[in-house]
């Protein structure tokens, strides 16, 4: 599962989460892969994406929170996630 | 000091609009004349060229009103202001995507209908707009 994190450089509560986020992200399941997004360097990314504002986090490609998720919205999607690709399989 | 009129002659902008960005708490009066007209300071002249050039830049009232807010602030930083202007050119750059896949939509339907004189009830663009409005609808 892909990760991102779209941000910009001088985000202080970017930053500040997140090295939070990852941790609790790469806790939460296995197989989690981290990518921080600056959305300036990647605007082209960022806007297929559908990102309007930053910081946003996307799974998979797919746009899931349009601001910083607490750590309990983070698991409950990843976890939610994890349990739908098992089903699928 | 300026009264509405030499701020508007000044800025290439009418008194209503002076007015408007007023009511929207852009800018204000620093002071009434003794007959009650409005007095402006010759700051205003540069807070209206920040708001126009705003604008320009796609900034909303609201979020023009934020940016002045953090240009007052002691506490405030040049990254709060690059935050803002990374956002709008997100949504910038998303409602150009959009308004191109429009485009393109249109691009197919007016290739569909090559032909000039045809009475109404043939159009292939109102046909094909029926089509889809059908089909959104099962």
């Amino acid at each position: 599962m892909r990760v991102e994190l779209f941000q910009s450089a001088g985000c202080k509560s970017c930053a500040d989460a997140r090295n939070n986020l990852k941790s609790i992200a790469e806790h939460a399941v296995p197989g989690v892969v981290w990518r921080d997004v600056d959305a300036v360097k990647e605007l082209d990314y960022a806007v297929e994406v559908g990102v309007m504002s930053l910081p946003a986090l996307a799974v998979d490609g797919q746009l899931v929170f349009s601001s910083l998720p607490t750590a309990a919205q983070l698991t409950r999607e990843l976890q939610r996630r994890a349990a739908g690709a098992s089903h699928g399989r | 000091m300026l009264t509405i009129g030499k701020l508007a002659a000044q800025t290439d902008l009418s008194t209503n609009a002076l007015r408007f960005y007023e009511r929207e708490g852009l800018i204000q009066p620093s002071s009434k004349s003794p007959s009650g007209y409005r007095l402006y300071g010759e700051d205003a002249v540069a807070r209206v060229g920040f708001i126009k050039h705003a604008q320009h830049c796609g900034f909303t009232l609201t979020e023009i009103n934020e940016l002045l807010t953090l240009r007052a602030q002691d506490s405030a930083c040049c990254d709060d202001v690059r935050r803002l202007a990374v956002d709008k050119k997100l949504q910038l750059e998303g409602k150009i995507r959009a308004m191109k896949v429009m485009s393109g939509a249109l691009d197919l339907l007016i290739a569909e209908c090559p032909d000039q004189g045809r009475p109404v009830g043939d159009c292939p663009i109102l046909g094909a707009m029926e089509k889809i409005g059908q089909g959104s609808r099962t």
